[in-house]
């Protein structure tokens, strides 16, 4: 069975640009990887495929199109194969039963996400109702990890996030810092990871070049392959790809929250 | 890409894929099912089920079960479920209302761990063909190891054709289709008198869905009876889909009393078209039978599913059609039926019988037979 993640974490605080730059890495090291948008933004593939946007599953349905694979599921950076759900206009219809509807779809029409070596959900960053947990729930994936800042609203995001996972009974696997430059950054996000029975996979720093890169229509592992953060993100990674366990996170209460962003 | 050939939007209401997931669990004998929706939603149909023996229950989510999700419920009814009924076999069905917020009936299975097999269907009400709710339910009675590989194909041939008949010539086929009672049953049965009274060579078939047969049988035992009364039974040959070998428990428990109870009366079956879950296709063998033994009959009776008929062979027949649809009435008016009857509120009369159930039409038949 291909090793099968979500990353969660607040919205705009680097999902997309995480997933996609480790798919690439783990593209480049020969896995076979696939990437599934579940944000109806479906932006999470674009820095794979040099900035094209492919049509979204949603899109083709509410078309009525007879769907198939080739419709779907793409081809980009070394071979790594992208698929975006998509999602109803904003304000209109129910995002969450799309996605039930394109993952069974997906499942019933491609191999993507059983013939490969890693699949990596790239989820919106609020999990605002039983539509986005059923990737989970169709138990499609079986690690987590978090991605976080060390400022407080990202953190208890990050919290939250682990409230879910432990309802769900979900292990997670790692937390992830994305920094965005806030004093004493690593400690304290490496401090939340412990606190919450995890651990502190990677510290990315803020590097302008992911957005240059990004505006480009590339993943850094792409355009920027010898950059310090490319080197970060490759670490990454492996960390991902080896064999790691994962422990239901017991979140924090929001007073030691506060505390955390203050150490 | 090739674009799905826009289906027509219809828009008279039509059977729920609930509800065929619901009969479905009813054929494949199960003790309860536990709806996993709001508590009205197919009330009618799961008040009809308990004639014959199905409980269906309902985990009655509400607005707040819409907001927060209704695993709780799902998990306490269970438990209630098997304290209350004993069951030996369960059946859990979705509806819009679960399916939409992303409920996973499997998640309660597995918390409650019951020592019966549960069947989960994950349906709801919005497909456009309700035979969809029986392929879900049969996928998941296979998935348990409940019906065979071999049966799981047979009934999604037959589903297919099913799909097919109906949108051919049955509620599928057009965009609105009025209700209609029919034609009136006394004149309908003046006519038919005369035919016989003149000599005339007849055909009388049974092409019934499941329990819909007890009361449809009556029609053809009445027509049988009425030509043995009036000397002229050799013209007329029965033809029913009552084979008792093929099917699901139920059916061929159905097949089998109806049949026994026919011949008990006097009426001998000359072909075996079918079995009672092979209406959509059953026609086509009495199409056959009927062009290699009878092309030149005079006129037809068909009960049941008649316009799985194939027209062809029939056609310079009179045609006595009798459905339980009064949407079917149209249909099989424009497709040359000259006669059409409606036994309406057929089906509620034959849930929980075994054995043939009076129907008005054959009740009038056989009381003008009387004065002929
Ligand atoms: N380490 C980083 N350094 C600089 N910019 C970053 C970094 N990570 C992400 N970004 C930028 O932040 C913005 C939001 O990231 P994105 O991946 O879209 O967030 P999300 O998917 O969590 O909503 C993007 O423009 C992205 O380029
Ligand atoms: S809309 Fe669906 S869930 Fe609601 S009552 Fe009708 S069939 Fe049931
Ligand atoms: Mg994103």
């Amino acid at each position: 069975m291909p090793k099968q993640i979500a990353i969660y974490g607040k919205g705009g605080i680097g999902k997309s640009s995480t997933a996609s730059n480790v798919a690439a890495a783990c593209a480049d090291e020969g896995h076979r990887v696939t990437i599934i948008g579940c944000d109806p933004k479906s932006d999470s593939s674009i820095t794979l495929l040099r900035g094209r946007r492919i049509p979204t599953i949603m899109d083709l349905m509410r078309q009525g199109e007879d769907i198939k694979e080739e419709d779907i599921v793409f081809s980009g950076y070394k071979g790594v194969k992208c698929v975006e759900i998509g999602g109803p206009e904003p304000g209109i219809g129910c995002a969450g039963r799309g996605i039930i509807v394109a993952i069974s779809l997906l499942k019933k029409i491609s191999k993507a996400i059983e013939d490969t070596d890693l699949v990596i959900y790239d989820v919106p960053g609020d999990i605002v109702c039983g539509g986005f947990v059923a990737p989970v729930k169709k138990g499609l994936v079986n690690e987590a990890y978090v991605l976080t800042s060390g400022e407080y609203m990202p953190l208890y995001a990050a919290n939250n996030i682990c409230k879910g996972l432990s309802r769900l009974e979900m292990t997670l696997n790692g937390v992830i810092c994305n920094s965005r430059g806030a004093p004493n950054e690593e400690n304290i996000v490496s401090e939340f990871a412990k606190e919450i029975g995890s651990r502190l996979l990677a510290f990315i720093p803020k590097d302008v070049l992911v957005q240059t890169c990004e505006r480009e229509g590339y993943s850094v592992i792409e355009k920027a392959s010898d950059s310090a953060i490319a080197g970060v993100y490759r670490k990454l990674a492996r960390s991902i790809m080896a064999r790691s366990e994962g422990k239901i996170p017991m979140p924090l209460d929001d007073k030691r929250l506060r505390e955390l962003t203050r150490i | 890409m090739p674009v799905k050939e826009k289906e027509p939007l219809i828009m008279h209401p039509r059977p729920s894929s609930i509800v065929a997931a619901l009969y479905t669990l009813r054929d494949l004998d199960t003790d309860v099912v536990i709806l996993h929706g709001p508590p009205g939603c197919c009330f009618k149909h799961a008040r009809l089920l308990e004639e014959d023996g199905m409980r269906v229950v309902t985990t009655s989510l509400d607005e707040s079960g819409f907001v927060f999700g209704g695993h709780d419920s799902l998990v306490e009814v269970l438990e209630k479920v098997i304290k209350r009924f004993n069951p030996k076999r369960i059946g859990i069905v979705g509806t819009c209302a679960s399916m939409i917020i992303g409920e996973e009936l499997h998640e309660a299975v597995t918390e409650v761990q019951p020592d019966v097999p549960v069947i989960e269907v994950e349906v709801h009400a919005g497909y456009r063909d309700n035979t969809k709710g029986v392929i879900i339910a049969l996928e998941s009675a296979l998935a348990s190891g409940i019906i065979s590989e071999a049966e799981f194909e047979r009934q999604k041939g037959l589903l297919k054709e099913a799909t097919m008949v109906e949108k051919r010539h049955g509620a599928a086929s057009k965009e609105y289709l009025e209700p209609n009672r029919g034609d009136l049953k006394f004149k309908v049965a003046g006519r038919l008198l005369e035919l016989l009274k003149q000599g005339k060579k007849g055909l009388n078939i049974l092409n019934a869905k499941k329990e819909t047969a007890f009361m449809f049988a009556d029609i053809n035992l009445a027509v049988a009876e009425t030509a043995e009364k009036l000397g002229c039974g050799p013209n007329i040959i029965n033809m029913a889909n009552l084979d008792d070998n093929v099917g699901l428990p139920k059916n061929r428990r159905n097949a089998r009393e109806i049949k026994d109870e026919l011949k008990q009366r006097g009426m001998e079956l000359h072909h075996i078209i079918g079995g009672l879950d092979e209406y959509p296709v059953a026609g086509n063998t009495a199409s056959r039978i009927i062009s290699e033994n009878y092309p030149d009959y005079d006129f037809a009776v068909i009960t049941g599913v008649p316009h799985a008929l194939p027209i062809d062979n029939i056609k310079n027949m009179e045609l006595f059609s009798i459905t339980n649809g009064p949407r079917q009435v149209v249909p099989l008016k424009d497709m040359g039926h000259k006669h059409v009857v409606v036994e309406i509120d057929l089906h509620p009369k034959t849930l929980g019988v075994n054995h043939i159930v009076e129907s008005e039409f054959g009740a009038t038949l056989r009381e003008m037979a009387k004065d002929a």
